[in-house]
């Protein structure tokens, strides 16, 4: 096995009006647990496809399991899940699952067994029910999901790529994917995720890696890119009442550099050299009930808005998850 | 390879499972087979389900030609359980007869009435008035004793033993047709018209439906997404050339069944016919040779390769199944237009249009099948026409390869003209 599972170097992808892809370096260590994080149309699901194959890139070379990606039979070792879901309506759900296991180069015999034993831990295959022998369009749209999760693993891939993989799913289904991408690190397996949502990176990730307007904006490990992103933060929760005094004090430019304001937490950077104690001895002397004062490490999501910019990100599609 | 494989395998059995591939198998033979029987049968029933009832003769030749008449009618299938009342009388008392005769068919009392007066000698004329004059059979039969009787007495009158006219006029002939035609023998010119309109028809049919079927098997990979995850395992190029090849052989299966049966049915049509009181048509198939065959299969492979092809093209740039529709009205057009000029050149099959067309790509493959089967075309002309289509094929497969690869991803708008050249130029977006 070789140290990195995704070796990415200088891919670019341009289009007749635009470029989705501009010069993308990315290493991917084996075992890992890698986030892609961007806006929407940063470019994520792009390089995805330059990652698999499915779209040539203009320049750079991508290298999987220390194979180039064209290579004949190295697309068998990885696991795709795209952003944009579906499968054949209209076929049988274990014939759906043995079509793609096949097209991984599963015999269908294995294909078959592996199948019967997904089905039955996703709840697919019961004493009273097999979902199995019923079509696509005839299933709950979870159970379709859990399916297209499936026909994700069914070959058990070395490299699993997940495109926004959060996106859509029931809080069931996101807790059987979260407990899966954790089985398979365990299992010395190596996930890749695109997501917009930085509390799931956050928890998940071991590594990011952050694009915007198809270029890398930062990468690292989530405790290297945090350190390194670290200064005076401030994690305050409040309770009930007086938080139009807190307001006032947290518009103190002297002390305060930015506040993210989520009405009873707050993130708050500091300038550089401002006293946390100060601050918190302040907000005491104002009557305001604290619950929490912290000093913590910025969240990803404030480096993500803090390096992507506004301007990189469409209203509403950094929020949390 | 063995993605291609697995890529054919699940668009063939996707496909031959359905119900309507399953009832169009089986029924396709039968409606085939009842164009062969039914219309013969139908036509055998009308004739013998057209009884003659009571019928009135007034013979006013005064030769006995009325009594005559009788005696065929006598003789006639239709007429069996009938009676026919003859009236002897003079030409003066015809009109009054007539009247008197009238009336008994209004009262039903007679079905009709047959006037022979003088002219019928002289002029070959002869008059019939019934509920029943409308019906085409029951008329003839009258006719046709009326005529034999005619013949009988006018070879009486030419001095003929009317013992021997009699005995000479009882013959029935059964007359088998064959025409020749410049290949100088072999089934009916019609026969083999209408073999190699047959199988332009079968051509254009399949042609048409299994391309078709690929448009909208490319457009629901498409817009279902489930495209993409296939293209994570196999490329392009292995996707498409699996899926025309998958379709196209379920288009083959249901051809041979549909042959196959079909030939079953001929090869038994006498027996069934004989079952049916039938009479069996006197038409025979064309010899068909093993070169023949071949170039017949060739014609369709690579006319299947040549629209199948377009038609996933056409599935690749559209959004949904009403654009699909309207962007593959072009090629749709190209295959109507083929069999727009399949009747001029089954009649014509040496005219200069023929030549023409069959040699054009697009309409060769319904076309020359067609030529071949109604004169002999030179080979240098089947030379020509298979290359041109050969080309054209892979010129199609081709252009559509790369229409194919880039549109397969493409959501939303169809793709522009402009947006195809640039494709066909770059290989890309």
């Amino acid at each position: 096995m070789t140290a990195l599972a995704l070796d990415i170097r200088g891919i670019s992808k341009r289009y007749a009006e635009h470029t989705a892809v501009r010069s993308l370096s990315l290493a991917v260590p084996t075992g890992a647990v890698y986030g892609l994080l961007g806006p929407n149309g940063a470019g994520k699901t792009t390089s995805i496809r330059m990652i698999l194959n499915i779209i040539a890139p203009d320049t750079g070379t991508v290298t999987l399991l220390g194979r180039p990606n064209t290579d004949p039979g190295i697309l068998d070792h990885i696991g795709y899940l795209p952003e944009e879901r579906g499968l054949y309506k209209k076929m049988q759900v274990h014939r759906v699952l043995r079509f793609l296991a096949e097209l991984k180069g599963v015999d269908a015999k294995e294909a078959d067994r592996r199948i019967h034993q997904w089905m039955e831990r996703f709840d697919l295959t019961t004493a009273g029910k097999d979902w199995g022998v019923a079509k696509l369009e005839e299933l709950s749209r979870g159970m379709q999901q859990k399916v297209q999760f499936i026909g994700t693993l069914i070959h058990d891939p070395d490299l699993v790529i997940l495109d926004e993989p959060f996106s859509g799913l029931d809080p069931i289904n996101a807790q059987a994917l979260k407990d899966t991408v954790v089985e398979l690190k365990k299992r010395g397996k190596t996930v890749i995720f695109s997501t917009h949502l930085m509390d799931n990176a956050e928890r998940l990730c071991d590594s990011v890696c952050i694009i915007a307007r198809g270029e890398k904006v930062l990468d690292g490990t989530v405790s290297g890119v945090k350190a390194e992103h670290g200064g005076n933060n401030v994690a305050l929760a409040v309770g009930a009442g007086g938080t139009e005094v807190l307001a006032k004090l947290l518009a103190d430019h002297t002390m305060i550099e930015k506040v993210d304001d989520s009405n009873r937490f707050f993130e708050i950077r500091l300038q550089a050299g401002a006293d946390p104690q100060a601050l918190l001895r302040t907000i005491i002397a104002a009557g305001v009930p604290v619950q929490r004062f912290e000093l913590v490490q910025p969240s990803l999501h404030q480096i993500f808005l803090e390096k992507v910019g506004a301007t990189g990100v469409e209203p509403g599609m950094s929020g949390h998850g | 390879m063995a993605k291609l494989w697995v890529v054919i395998k699940r668009e063939y059995l996707e496909r031959v499972r359905t119900k309507w591939f399953i009832i169009a198998t089986i029924f396709g033979p039968l409606f085939f087979g009842s164009i062969m029987i039914v219309p013969g049968y139908i036509s055998a029933r009308t004739v013998r389900d057209s009884k003659i009832g009571n019928l009135r003769i007034l013979d006013a030749t005064g030769t006995g030609l009325g009594a005559r008449v009788a005696a065929k009618m006598a003789v006639s299938k239709q007429a069996i359980g009938s009676s026919t009342q003859v009236i002897t009388l003079s030409s003066a008392a015809l009109t009054e007869a007539e009247s008197t005769a009238t009336i008994a068919v209004m009262q039903k009392k007679d079905q009709g009435y047959l006037v022979l007066d003088s002219t019928t000698l002289t002029r070959l004329t002869a008059r019939y008035a019934g509920s029943n004059a409308s019906a085409f059979g029951e008329t003839q039969a009258v006719e046709n004793a009326v005529r034999q009787a005619l013949l009988q007495t006018r070879l009486e009158q030419a001095g003929l033993d009317a013992q021997r006219v009699d005995s000479l006029t009882k013959v029935k002939v059964n007359m088998s047709v064959e025409k020749i035609d410049e290949k100088g023998r072999g089934g009916s010119g019609m026969a083999s018209a209408l073999f190699g309109f047959a199988i332009a028809f079968l051509l254009y049919f399949s042609i048409i439906f299994y391309g078709q079927n690929i448009m909208s098997g490319v457009l629901d990979e498409k817009t279902s997404r489930v495209s993409e995850v296939v293209l994570s395992s196999v490329g392009p190029d292995t996707l498409l050339a699996g899926k025309i090849l998958g379709v196209g052989a379920v288009g083959l299966t249901q051809q041979i069944a549909w042959i196959g049966s079909t030939a079953l049915v001929w090869k038994f049509r006498a027996v069934v016919m004989a079952k049916l009181g039938v009479p069996m048509p006197a038409f025979t198939l064309p010899p068909i040779s093993i070169g023949m065959l071949c170039l017949l299969v060739a014609y369709f492979v690579l006319g299947f390769l040549l629209y199948a092809s377009l038609f996933a093209a056409v599935g690749a740039i559209s959004g949904d199944q009403q654009e699909a529709r309207q962007a593959a009205a072009p090629v749709t057009m190209m295959l109507v237009a083929a069999m727009v000029f399949a009747q001029p050149v089954m009649f014509a099959p040496t005219s200069t249009l023929a030549k023409v067309v069959s040699l054009i790509p697009v309409t060769a493959p319904v076309i020359m099948p067609l030529r071949m089967s109604a004169t002999q075309v030179p080979a240098l002309e089947i030379a020509l026409s298979l290359a041109g289509v050969a080309l054209a094929c892979a010129a199609a497969i081709w252009a559509s390869a790369r229409i194919y690869r880039v549109g397969l991803l493409m959501t939303g708008k169809r793709m522009s003209i402009a947006n195809m050249l640039l494709i066909l130029k770059l290989g890309r977006s």
